[in-house]
């Protein structure tokens, strides 16, 4: 029968042998020495713009262009404390906001992709070919053309200046990415599974629940990690559907910071950035150990 | 069209038409795709189909559309901006997606288990992607890529003089699928959690049958992420078509130097909101879809000789 | 469908609409909420039709669009707050983004029927808006505009009406450093004399000077510096008329002038100005101490200032009296405009009325919209002008004999030339278009573009 077992947890830092076990000690150790030079050098790189959008959120804003290197001339943490008064509300304000938007999409991602996505992975049903090429097309228009009868839409609903269109579409499974996602992780769990499951007797709603959403850990979590990064830095939509300053979120916000027609607070969009990035950083730094913490079927006899 | 090579897949699944479970699927059907059913009525549909009834239109958005028929569609072919759009676009999307692709192919394999520090790396692999569209971005490019860029200093080192790279037009776009590659995250992601669903029973059954490394990979690792490599490919592709926020970050909105990062939907935003042919826009909009579902029904098509399902 | 039916009221929003409720109903047949709102927005819709005047005793809302950044985005809740201590009765709802995504959500507010009752606009866009109905003849309203001069206000005057009341002035000009003169051992011009061969002369000598520092910042890419010149000889960009009234070969000495500027180092390479083009006052070659001149407009005095950390000069365009005429002109800044189909015209006159004429806003205002069109304010808060501010409008007395006339509104569609220029000029600075290739080319879209 199945067995359903933890997988050992790589991400606490201990360094486990390969599944094959053929080489050297020493031969490895240099082997793993490498992998972390090229890894800290390539890190280096990545990270080099970051660096510098640190480095110069903590400049004085007048010294941001004059004097671009790396390393800071002088200290100076105003552009924190004055940019996160600098707007209407202060920042922890939109930092809400976007979380209440980016929590609601979440939730709605989660529970309403995971749905589609078993209905076309596991169930058999008319025109389902028809069905999931559709799911398919309504993410190849660009936003800019939707957007308008979007706002119509929204409009004779009721719902503009309110949270409900950035929120509602995602409880109706409209983000296709997802769905399909996920379908791929379902379809990647050996069927067996599910039909020893059901000659236990057990309905669609028990294999789901009971197979398919513990053994796609990673996918949801997956799932779940986009839907925050994407949401929270999603800019177009939530600058269209909200007009009123006491709904902006943080990317509308930091917009305000910078006009290219006259002067801009750079050192202000620089340190809200960073501000706007921490929890971003952190959901990810937390969620990517279910990355690893899957849960893998070790074996079916 | 991508509806045929679904359908060949899905065929060869227990139970063909008209069967029992059909039937009894269709029910349930109801139940787990109801939530995307009401979105598709409600929310996706309406918009979509007005914007195809508006590719016939004129409309400038502070007036009513008036339809004139297909004038917007043969339009289009007497378009240089358009065309030249459409080379950006096609040359952005088959030389970035597989790059960024194998990038973020390779760090997940290297990241995937077995070493210290794992999370910091993933972590910090990622951060660049979250930056997204930040308005930050134009400067943090320019900080690379401009003439008096990281680049360039770099460089000179070596006593080379080097030019604004992200500001010439025979290097803008090259700059921007730089830009792409650097922003892997997501599909490392991915792959990352597709790595994680392979089953352990596969490797202790080959181990034991004595398969080196190297064999496991390929006939064990690559095989069974085919799905998730193949769902990369056809969102990244996706994606790539309708490439936006960094063009028009970078370059201000104007998909400059030159028109030579002016991507098809930077145009068409240019079109839509710049210049107020809504109705022109939306017609591009349908173009770009029609050219994006051939390419994924391709996908789907050439899908059967290497993806592999479990089911 | 009682929305498809409602011919009245909110006529653009209609036949979208339609569009929706008919693809909805296809496969729903009901849809009772939408008709409901719809319905409740046609009577709204019909009370707006009616003339009002101002009640003391009854609420008004308003939604005030504008776009800026933070700093803008302070002294403007300021102004309202001052407005509605006077006006206890009327509530003032902020809309601001930045300048694109400004015009991305005011149309696509205007499609969707929520037009924001006060509207901040822009030169390009004002007849675009002006001409299809969305902003109102503001003559129709009890408004002051009679401390405004009238080669400002008829910037904003089209068709027999005035859809926008400038709230600020400008004038495009050369902003120099002395400092950075000094140091290439250069001599500052005398701006009331210098012609464009010595602007030439100048910028080339300071690149060559060895101090890797730039004569000029290429400007090519936007048309006031182009306005000027053609007015110099004469000709303007555009006609009263909405044409355009240039020669071509006017357009194609312009660009030599950059590209001998270029080619001997007067200005950036090619790349290097595209980069400049992108980065604003905070980045340019003034405001990062690379360069000696630049051309801005006067309330950008300020900003680039603080960049470069030194004071800067304003000078005159070369060839004001070489030319059969002077070039240089005063341009309203911003306009202030008001829905077609606000709820509250009343109050929206109102509003508009004290931040363009009452010297309470203007002390708010000082110069963030350009120096205060109205006169009498201009004079009134002269005290508290910043040392910047003091020297833009001490340069705007200067020029006010000198200047001839204002240019004409631009013509619909003018919003697009700006990125038509842009894209032109840079074909041509980097040598893949000749000037007179660059010139036919220009004319064929402009045209296109202006209908």
């Amino acid at each position: 029968m199945t067995d359903l077992q933890e997988r050992p947890d790589t991400a606490l830092d201990t360094p486990k042998p390969d599944h094959v076990g053929v080489e050297s000690r020493g031969h490895s150790r240099a082997r793993s020495l490498l992998k972390h030079l090229v890894l800290i050098a390539l890190g280096v790189v990545m990270l080099y713009p970051l660096l510098w959008m640190l480095s110069s959120s903590i400049k004085p804003n007048d010294a941001i262009f004059r004097e671009p290197g790396l390393i800071p001339n002088q200290f100076d943490f105003s552009n924190y404390t004055v940019g996160w008064d600098a707007l209407l509300h202060p920042f922890s304000h939109y930092l809400l906001n976007s979380a209440i938007i980016v929590l609601g999409s979440v939730l709605g991602n989660l529970i309403s992709c995971a749905l589609a996505a078993y209905a076309f992975a596991r169930l058999n049903f008319r025109l389902k070919p028809l069905w999931f090429a559709i799911m398919l097309i309504t993410i190849m228009l660009p936003i800019h053309v939707v957007i308008v009868p979007q706002y119509v839409l929204f409009s004779e609903l009721g719902w503009i200046n309110t949270f409900l269109p950035l929120v509602v579409p995602k409880f109706l499974a409209t983000d296709s990415f997802f769905i399909f996602l996920m379908v791929q992780f379902f379809r990647g769990i050996p069927k067996e599974l599910d039909e020893a499951a059901r000659l236990d007797g057990a309905g669609h709603l028990r294999i789901f629940f009971q197979i398919m959403i513990p053994l796609s850990l990673p996918a949801l979590a997956t799932t779940a990690i986009f839907t925050f990064i994407w949401t929270w830095n999603d800019f177009f939509s939530q600058l269209i559907f909200l007009t009123n300053p006491d709904k902006y979120t943080v990317p509308v916000a930091l917009r305000t910071f910078v006009d290219s027609t006259g002067a801009s607070s750079w050192g202000s969009l620089f340190a809200m950035s960073i501000v706007s990035l921490i929890p971003v950083f952190l959901v990810f730094l937390f969620g990517q150990k279910y990355l690893v913490k899957g849960i893998a079927t070790t074996g079916i006899k | 069209m991508s509806a045929l090579s679904e359908l060949s897949t899905l065929r060869k699944q227990k139970g063909g038409a008209n069967s029992p479970t059909e039937k009894a699927d269709g029910r349930w059907s109801l139940f787990f795709l109801g939530p995307w059913y009401i979105g598709l009525i409600l929310i996706t549909a309406g918009p979509l189909l007005a914007s195809l009834y508006l590719s016939f239109t004129d409309y400038d958005l502070l007036t009513d559309p008036q339809f004139i028929g297909v004038e917007n569609y043969t339009q289009m072919f007497s378009d240089p901006r358009l065309i030249k759009s459409l080379q950006v676009t096609a040359i952005y999307v088959f030389v970035s997606v597989p790059l960024q692709l194998a990038a973020a192919l390779g760090l997940a394999l290297l990241l995937d288990r077995g070493m210290r520090g794992l999370a910091l790396y993933r972590s910090a692999f990622y951060l660049p992607s979250l930056l997204g569209g930040s308005v930050a971005i134009a400067i943090l490019w320019r900080q690379i890529f401009g003439t008096t860029g990281l680049i360039n200093q770099v460089l000179s080192i070596f006593g080379i003089e080097g030019q604004g790279w992200v500001s010439h037009p025979d290097y803008a776009l090259s700059t921007l699928i730089v830009l792409n590659v650097w922003t892997f995250g997501a599909p490392m992601i991915i792959f990352l959690a597709g790595l994680r669903q392979i089953p352990e029973m596969y490797y202790e059954a080959a181990s034991i049958d004595g398969a080196t490394r190297l064999r496991q990979f390929w006939s064990i690792t690559i095989p069974m992420l085919t799905p998730i490599i193949f769902f990369n490919l056809v969102l990244q592709l996706i994606g790539a078509m309708q490439t936006f926020t960094q063009a028009f970050v970078v370059s201000g909105g104007s998909g400059g130097p030159a028109d030579s990062t002016l991507f098809f939907t930077l145009y068409l935003y240019q079109q839509g909101f710049a210049s107020l042919n809504m109705g022109y826009a939306s017609a591009m909009a349908w173009l770009l879809l029609i050219l994006t579902a051939v390419l994924t029904a391709l996908n789907f098509l050439l899908s059967k000789y290497w993806v592999f399902y479990n089911d | 469908m009682r929305s498809f039916l409602s011919t009245t009221s909110r006529p653009r929003r209609r036949l979208l609409t339609a569009t929706l409720v008919a693809t909805t109903a296809l496969t729903l047949t009901a849809c009772g909420q939408a008709d409901d709102t719809s319905a409740g927005a046609a009577s709204e819709g019909a009370e707006a039709a009616a003339p009002a005047e101002f009640d003391p005793d009854e609420e008004y809302t308003l939604r005030y669009a504008w776009w800026g950044s933070d700093v803008r985005h302070g002294l403007n809740q300021q102004v309202i707050d001052a407005f509605t201590e006077k006006y206890p009765n009327v509530t003032i709802v902020p809309d601001f983004t930045d300048w694109d995504g400004y015009w991305d959500k005011l149309a696509t507010g205007v499609a969707g029927g929520d037009t924001p009752d006060v509207i901040m606009q822009e030169e390009r866009y004002l007849r675009d808006y002006g001409e299809r109905g969305v902003i109102a003849d503001l003559n129709d309203f009890d408004i002051a505009t009679d401390k405004i001069e009238e080669e400002i206000l008829s910037v904003g005057e089209f068709d027999g009406g005035q859809y926008g009341i400038p709230t600020g002035i400008n004038v495009y000009s050369v902003l120099a450093n002395p400092a950075v003169f000094e140091k290439a051992g250069v001599e500052m011009p005398d701006d009331e004399t210098w012609t464009w061969e010595e602007y030439q002369d100048i910028a080339i000598e300071i690149g060559a000077s060895g101090q890797s520092v730039f004569g000029m910042q290429d400007h090519g890419y936007n048309e006031p510096g182009f306005m000027v010149f053609a007015r110099q000889r004469g000709e303007e960009l555009y006609t009263p008329e909405g044409e355009l009234g240039y020669q071509d070969e006017t357009l194609v000495d312009w660009w030599n002038i950059a590209l001998n500027l270029q080619k001997n180092g007067g200005q950036p390479s090619a790349s290097e100005t595209v980069e400049l083009e992108t980065g604003g006052p905070e980045q340019s070659l003034l405001g990062t101490n690379r360069g000696a001149m630049g051309a801005w407009w006067t309330n950008q005095l300020t900003a680039i200032q603080t960049a470069a950390g030194t004071d800067l000069e304003l000078l005159r365009w070369p060839g004001e009296t070489e030319g059969e005429r002077t070039g240089m002109y005063f341009k309203p800044s911003m306009y202030i405009s008001m829905s077609a189909d606000t709820e509250a015209p009343a109050a929206a006159a109102m509003f508009i009325d004290f931040m363009v004429n009452d010297p309470e806003a203007g002390r708010i205002l000082l110069s963030d919209r350009g120096l205060p069109a109205n006169t009498d304010v201009r004079t009134a808060v002269e005290a508290q002008f910043t040392a910047g501010d003091v020297k833009a409008a001490e340069f705007m007395k200067d020029l006010e004999d000198e200047i001839v006339d204002g240019v004409p509104t631009p013509p619909v569609g003018a919003g697009e030339v700006a990125a038509i220029l842009a894209r032109i000029n840079s074909e041509v600075l980097f040598e893949r278009m000749t000037p007179e290739e660059g010139a036919q080319q220009f004319r064929a879209e402009v045209e296109q573009a202006i209908g």
